[in-house]
């Protein structure tokens, strides 16, 4: 289980669980006996038998047909068909060959497409777990006025690991559950740079809820990348 | 009171229309998707090699070079022994075994709108995309209860199939009317006996406005 690193209202902090959300699928496909099937990925096609090669082997692509109607030389009959298992991603070049050295740009556009900066990529790194906690940053918004200004894409449920943090915990949901507040969680000093939970992975804003039932809590770090307000207008 | 600044006509509407039904009207919405690139613009990471030619991500097998380009790969259904099974003679089924029911397409009919939740259960989703609503029909009475602060929900499935996602509808602080749709989460009180790791990961105005800047994401 992931871990986070977090501070209270009153600037102590500790190391607790961060836990998936997600619900496992439900369905399951049996067969006519009642057994379970299985999914597997199969090899369809590849960069040596596509529309390039094709028209590279026949010398044009109008003279591709002529190949097709003579053998089948877009089926490798050894290959095609066969389950994939340990794969690997790789960068190709428009030859299609693979390419072991890359430099790789981040080309930020503007949303009618225009470029607007172009930086070498950087590769964001986790921030929710390191030796600075997140702190509580203080920024207290009411969940009535909240839910309807952000998409909440995805979110963490923060869980205790021993009896110290479990009153850590629910202290936290009990303060933010009276007050009614979701609390605004970022990263770095002042808390307004956004959390990084993988490496290279979406940067969110965080948004803290808590609930409780009796002496049980439910400490929810809600993230969004995105606000609920209408697309602005395209200039023409 | 005409909007200082029009929104939503630039947007790709889809094609059917979904019909939501309030208070015996039926109300066709055109729906129109919002994503990040809308209101913040997009990052696209460019991958050049020595040459400065752009490179494409693919796939190399494990026999070590097939190299397999975007959609040169199938899924296939296999029995226990490892036969091809046609997807059409296979039942779906829950985790007790009991079989399930497919639901039809949102599309196919209106969707009545009596169910409401509240705001706690509406944040116990995670939702995975929004559409802006518009209609030309009159939906003041829709509004008005939306103004309110109202959230309804219904099952919603775009195709239709097995397990429909969550559809919530609700306006927006800027007041715009939206369609959410969202999966439910497995959030759960914790009580002190109950230890962490409960879970596998699976996975993949000034200071203030400062903070809540999501065009630097």
């Amino acid at each position: 289980m992931a871990t986070i690193n977090i501070a209270n209202s009153k600037g102590r902090d500790a190391v607790v669980g961060s836990q998936s959300v997600l619900k496992p699928v439900k369905v399951r496909w049996l067969d006519e006996k009642g057994r379970q099937v299985q999914s597997s990925r199969l090899m369809k096609s590849d960069l040596a038998h596509d529309v390039a090669a094709l028209e590279a082997k026949a010398g044009g692509r109008e003279r591709i047909s002529k190949l097709l109607v003579e053998g089948d030389p877009e089926i490798d009959m050894e290959t095609f068909g066969a389950m994939l298992k340990d794969t690997s991603r790789v960068f190709v070049d428009p030859e299609g060959k693979i390419v072991h050295k890359v430099k790789q740009f981040e080309v930020v556009k503007n949303p009618d497409g225009t470029e607007r900066k172009r930086t070498p990529r950087k590769v964001s790194t986790p921030n929710t777990d390191t030796e600075t906690p997140l702190k509580w940053s203080g920024k207290l918004m009411k969940k009535k006025d909240v839910y309807n200004k952000f998409v909440f894409a995805k979110k963490r449920q923060i869980v205790h690991v021993n009896g110290l943090t479990y009153d850590f915990l629910f202290n936290m949901a009990k303060e933010l559950e009276e007050s009614g507040n979701l609390l605004l969680m970022g990263s770095g000093p002042k808390s307004n740079e956004p959390l990084v939970l993988t490496r290279g992975g979406q940067k969110y804003r965080g948004f803290l809820e808590g609930r409780t039932q009796g002496d049980k809590y439910c400490l929810i770090l809600h993230l969004s990348n995105l606000e609920l307000k209408a697309a602005p207008v395209e200039v023409k | 009171m005409t909007p200082a600044v029009p929104f939503g006509f630039n947007l790709p509407t889809m094609a059917k229309p979904l019909v939501l039904s309030f208070k015996g009207a039926d109300i066709p919405f055109a729906l129109s998707k919002v994503e990040r690139s809308d209101l913040y613009g997009f990052v696209e990471i460019e991958t050049l090699d020595e040459r400065g030619r752009k490179c494409t991500l693919a796939t190399l097998a494990d026999d070590g070079r097939s190299v397999i380009a975007s959609g040169g790969t199938a899924l296939a259904t296999l029995s226990a022994e490892g036969s091809w099974v046609e997807k059409k003679t296979l039942v779906p089924t829950d985790n007790q075994g009991n079989r399930i029911t497919p639901c039809a397409s949102s599309y196919a009919a209106p969707c009545p709108l009596e169910k409401t939740v509240t705001i706690e259960e509406y944040l116990s989703h995670d939702v995975r995309a929004v559409y802006q609503l518009s209609s030309e029909t009159d939906f003041g009475p829709l509004l008005a209860e939306l103004k309110k602060g109202t959230i309804f929900n219904f099952p919603y499935s775009f195709r239709g199939g097995l397990e429909p996602d969550a559809g919530f509808v609700l306006l927006a602080a800027d007041g715009t009317p939206f369609f959410a749709v969202g999966s439910p989460t497995k959030l759960e009180f914790v009580g002190f006996d109950q230890s962490a790791g409960i879970a596998e990961e699976d996975e993949g105005g000034g200071e203030e406005e400062d903070s809540m800047d999501f065009g630097m994401m």
